[in-house]
């Protein structure tokens, strides 16, 4: 593994720290619906942006937030999106399930398990006709992976070797049911390396793993290798979303708690207490401006519901 | 106006009225791609894109494997990302294997990014009974009108076969392009230079007086062959081809009923949440009811033995019976 350069880390480190404090602020308020939030997540889609290029191309499916803002997207027009505004990405009609922001990068999230993985592929056959050296990101969970359209889309990119790396974030859990009881096969990777392509699993709560795995990776991808397939084990901190109740002991959550991928790195960086609370003030203060952002923005037009459709 | 003469029609079949507009289009816009089982070399399954994989090469003619849901998922993304895949799906009864891609992404991807994506998709796919059996001969139009942000196309002739497809491969938003097995083999006149053919605009093929009869695809020759023999009897049907079942012409279908003050509704799909129960609906709203009836399959799933597919789907003898028997309960004033 190659670490981070010390400027990297502290991106790396506030990064997580601003992916945790926005889902922390969103999950304190009612007006939302309901959301799929990422703590205990964020070294996995922190990682991975660290080693993309502003012309790569990153999907997800609807556990969104944390990859969209890692991915640079601007915190108030996703705040704004996820509480329904105007101001929002995408007018707020797309919410955290569908959200797309394809000039920052992040070509879009959807919300159905498995969905955009047949999508991403498209997008990869996009860039490859295009000539481009652009590469792909699909980013999906443990729960994708009993998806036939994984396994189609698998064989189709590794036979047309496009520039597309299956990025498998397993949180442990879909919903309730532990990643183990649903799948067969014991190590989620050897899905990508039964059609033949590089595929590794790793401590998905190292960020620095992840960066260097993932970099290593697109590196290849990028020239002409054809598609890589990465299993990233994380933990899932919180319930399956903000609406759905807690399956696990209040010990076994404390437990993971002492495995938190922010926690980690700062602990690697020996960063001083006043440190740590200099930067969650930063991250902070840009949740706050977010919050204020969308909350000044009304709601889209009732004129409006039926543009865009056609 | 212009004084040069028209184009000269040229003879074709269907299935060479779709490969030819298919070709004018990859030569127009190197965007076009054509995907799908056995449409490379082999030229698809009806030969309907002939010649394209020689012309055209394997990086825009793909061949697929046997995989439905990421085919049209794949489509769909490159449609996203600045190209317009034609998607084919061999049989209907095989799209509902894509339908996530199709209706959960392609069909809304315009509404949900506010219009800054769009998925210009075309999705071909072939309907019809022709001996295959239960799970390759169904027409499930219906389902598709139901999905905003979706055109529903169905040829019933060579013309439209190259218009509706000239059409599909230009416009913006995710098309399913319906053709039918019967249909692949029929000739007819066509003019290459007529045009596209815009969607929504149904078309009269033949005048009438005493009752409209509306259907789309390969039903509209059963009508007009069904029209012709009531012409004996002495009953004038007009028939209406709808063209596109989304959007959806009821203008022109209201205009013909004022006339002829009742209605048929023609389809080789089932007759529950059918296209004939949306257009009456619809056109009785418009004007209030008049007399009807609707003629679809038999409420069974479409055998491949001869005797049982033959009697599920209409044929012009249940029509003219369907016919004669609303004029005798509704006769002339």
């Amino acid at each position: 593994m190659t670490p981070l350069d010390p400027f990297d880390r502290l991106r790396a480190l506030r990064s997580m720290m601003q992916i945790r404090a926005f889902e922390t602020a969103l999950a304190k308020r009612k007006d939302h619906g309901f959301q799929l939030l990422s703590s205990g997540e964020e070294a996995v889609a922190v990682g991975l942006s660290m080693v993309l290029r502003a012309d790569d191309d990153l999907l997800t499916g609807g556990r969104s937030i944390g990859p969209a803002l890692a991915r640079g997207v601007d915190p108030g027009a996703l705040m704004a999106e996820l509480l329904g505004r105007a101001a929002g990405l995408n007018g707020g009609r797309a919410g955290r399930g569908h959200l797309s922001d394809p000039r920052s990068g992040f070509f879009g999230a959807h919300a159905v398990v498995g969905g955009n993985i047949s999508v991403a592929a498209g997008v990869a056959l996009a860039r490859k006709l295009s000539l481009s050296e652009a590469v792909v990101v699909i980013m999906f969970g443990d729960g994708a992976c009993g998806q036939g359209v994984l396994h189609e889309t698998l064989n189709i990119a590794a036979n047309w070797r496009l520039p597309l790396l299956f990025l498998c974030n397993n949180n442990g859990l879909s919903v309730s049911t532990p990643w183990d009881a649903a799948m067969a096969t014991p190590r989620l990777s050897d899905l990508g390396a039964t059609f033949g392509m590089p595929a590794t699993t790793i401590d998905g709560l190292d960020v620095e793993l992840v960066a260097s795995t993932a970099g290593e990776a697109i590196a290849a991808i990028r020239k002409g290798g054809g598609p890589a397939f990465i299993e990233a084990k994380s933990i899932r901190l919180r319930s399956h979303s903000t609406t759905a109740r807690e399956t696990r002991t209040r010990e076994a959550l404390a437990e993971l708690e002492t495995h938190c991928p922010i926690s980690a790195l700062a602990a690697r960086m020996k960063l001083s207490p006043d440190e740590i609370a200099e930067l969650q003030r930063t991250v902070d203060g840009a949740v706050d401006a977010a919050e204020r952002f969308a909350e000044a923005s009304g709601y889209p037009e009732p004129g409006d519901v039926l543009t865009h459709v056609q | 106006m212009s004084n040069s003469p028209a184009p000269k029609p040229r003879k074709m079949f269907f299935r060479e009225a779709i490969a030819s507009a298919v070709r004018a289009a990859m030569l127009e816009d190197p965007t076009v791609l054509v995907m799908g089982q056995d449409v490379g070399s082999f030229g698809g399954s009806y030969r309907e894109f002939d010649g394209l994989y020689r012309e055209f090469g394997a990086d825009r003619v793909r061949d697929m494997p046997v995989a439905e849901n990421a085919t049209i998922g794949i489509g769909a993304g490159a449609a996203a990302a600045g190209f317009r895949p034609l998607v084919c799906i061999t049989y209907m009864d095989f799209l509902m294997l894509g339908f996530d891609p199709l209706i959960n992404y392609a069909a809304k991807l315009r509404y949900k990014t506010a219009g800054a994506l769009t998925a210009p998709l075309v999705v071909k796919t072939t309907a019809g009974a022709q001996g295959q059996g239960v799970a390759h001969s169904q027409c499930l139009d219906a389902w598709l009108m139901s999905v905003p942000g979706i055109v529903v196309a169905a040829p019933s002739n060579p013309q439209d076969a190259f218009s509706l497809m000239a059409q599909a491969l230009r416009h913006d938003g995710p098309v399913v392009y319906i053709d039918h097995k019967r249909l692949f083999p029929s000739p007819g006149e066509v003019s290459v230079d007529a045009g596209l053919q815009p969607f929504g605009v149904a078309a009269v093929r033949r005048r009438g007086e005493d009752v409209t009869i509306i259907s789309h695809s390969y039903m509209v020759q059963v009508a007009l062959k069904a029209a012709a023999r009531l012409a004996e009897a002495g009953i004038s049907c007009e028939v209406i081809d709808l063209r596109t079942l989304a959007p959806l012409d009821v203008d022109t279908i209201e205009a013909s009923l004022r006339r002829t003050g009742r209605l048929v509704t023609l389809e080789e799909g089932q007759t529950t949440c059918g296209v004939g129960a949306e257009v009456m609906a619809q056109v009785f709203s418009r004007m209030g009811p008049r007399p009807f009836v609707r003629i679809g399959a038999l409420p069974a799933p479409v055998s491949s033995n001869p005797v049982y597919e033959a009697l599920c789907i209409p044929d012009p003898e249940r029509i003219c019976d369907a016919v004669t028997a609303l004029l005798k309960n509704a006769p002339p004033a």
